[in-house]
């Protein structure tokens, strides 16, 4: 346990800056608005870096920040998509598939809570630990929400992911 | 899994925009700075806040400033002028300019760019600072007829600290003045007979930490009230380095400057500690 210096802080932030900002246009697909998210990430970072008690755990805990970052970011954006009724397919629980049906379009259209433990498990590669102090949820519900994604995403799972 | 392979590198294709630099510094620079307002808002109190910038301290050679200290005259060879001095308003802000140049060699000419070049780069900042504001203040709610009101200024002044017939020591300080806080110190020091910066080193000796760290922590000791000073512990004064700022006084020592709230409390504005040769 060493606390974080500031100087470190900033290192890990200019450093891994890339990282940030593919994660935050993963959620928000808008140029601006992930290169907004990542900005005010970096600056909440530098405002609480004193909660930061491990500088091992930098790295679950800036995502985090992130992480909220680009949901307060879609919650701002209140975007109500309206599906005449003619449209839905009464005979399937399923979502239904986008037309382009590749596989990262796929896990855009998930409910956000479950797209972001599919990126973070399978784009970052952080381990479901990580994930469960990430989003702040015990390790079963990440658990479960992982293997709800990968039903919804019809891909079959082979052995522990 | 294989499936999630196109998927990743479909991810890690996404392209980054170039101004993503930018954008984490600016964070960083934000960041930092509400950290430390939160020391400001107790003691500030006032609803407008006026900052400096201080980024400009030109220091020649130590050896003639010495040899030299009581010849208060700048000589023929390297002259500080005003090479730009205007006023700017319109209906949002209020731009003052007094800008100083170096003359007299090919590293004052440097110099010189380089004063230009950031004395351009804070009035560009400072109106960026007070379009954001106006787009907030509109934007929660604020009226054209209240904004008229507002007296928002972007100012460039510059200050000789000491001057003798071969050296001198001055800062320039930009400053913008919203209702709002907004601060940031940078420091040059230069030897413009060599051609390079000036240090610490350069006028103290090789021992130059331990003896401004001496000074520095017996002036704070002996301080009316030593507990304006942040311990150490709380991040308040440590040590100096190579990027502690400092210009040449009157008496041809160095003056240690910490911007406001790195040391002391905001109360205290921008703290100085001279350091005695």
């Amino acid at each position: 346990m060493s606390h974080i210096r500031e100087s470190e802080l900033t290192a890990y932030l200019v450093e891994d800056q890339a990282r940030f900002y593919r994660l935050a246009y993963s959620y928000l697909h808008n140029r601006e608005e992930a290169l907004d998210a990542v900005q005010t990430a970096v600056c909440k970072a530098l405002e609480k870096q004193d909660g930061l008690r491990d500088a091992g755990t930098i790295q679950t805990w800036f995502t985090r920040i992130l992480v909220n970052a680009c949901m307060d970011q879609l919650r701002q954006r209140k975007r109500v998509t309206l599906v005449p009724p003619e449209a839905l397919d009464a005979g399937s629980y399923e979502d239904p598939l986008p037309e382009d049906g590749s596989l990262a379009r796929r896990v855009d259209a998930l409910p956000p809570e479950v797209a972001t433990i599919v990126k973070l498990r399978f784009y970052e590669e952080l381990s479901l630990k990580e994930i469960s102090q990430i989003v702040d949820c015990p390790l079963s519900t990440v658990k479960t929400r992982l293997y709800t994604g990968l039903k919804k995403l019809r891909i079959a799972v082979e052995g522990e992911v | 899994m294989k499936e999630f392979k196109e998927a990743r590198e479909n991810y890690e294709s996404i392209p980054i925009p170039e101004e993503l630099d930018q954008r984490v510094r600016a964070g960083i620079r934000r960041g930092r700075k509400n950290r430390r307002s939160r020391y400001v808002r107790r003691t500030l109190g006032t609803a407008a806040a006026c900052f400096v910038v201080v980024f400009g301290a030109l220091n020649l050679s130590p050896a003639v400033a010495a040899a030299a200290a009581d010849v208060p005259v700048l000589g023929s060879l390297f002259q500080v002028l005003t090479v730009r001095d205007f006023t700017d308003t319109d209906s949002d802000r209020t731009v003052e300019v007094e800008q100083p140049t170096v003359t007299g060699s090919d590293y004052a000419d440097e110099i010189s760019a380089r004063i230009q070049e950031k004395v351009d780069e804070k009035i560009t900042e400072g109106e960026q600072i007070i379009a954001d504001y106006k787009e907030a203040y509109f934007a929660t709610g604020g009226t054209e007829e209240d904004w008229a009101k507002h007296d928002n200024k972007v100012t460039v002044t510059y200050d000789i600290k000491s001057q003798t017939d071969t050296t001198v020591s001055f800062v320039v300080s930009s400053a913008v003045s919203i209702a709002s806080a907004y601060q940031e110190q940078t420091y040059y020091n230069l030897d413009l007979a060599a051609g390079r910066e000036l240090t610490l080193q350069d006028l103290l000796g090789a021992d130059w930490v331990n003896i401004c760290n001496a000074a520095i922590r017996a002036q704070m000791a002996a301080a009316e009230d030593p507990s304006v000073y942040f311990d150490e512990s709380a991040g308040g004064f440590a040590t100096v380095d190579e990027a502690t700022s400092f210009y040449i006084n009157e008496s041809g020592n160095p003056v240690v400057v910490f911007p406001p709230y790195t040391v002391a409390i905001g109360a205290l504005g921008t703290v100085e500690f001279e350091i005695t040769k």
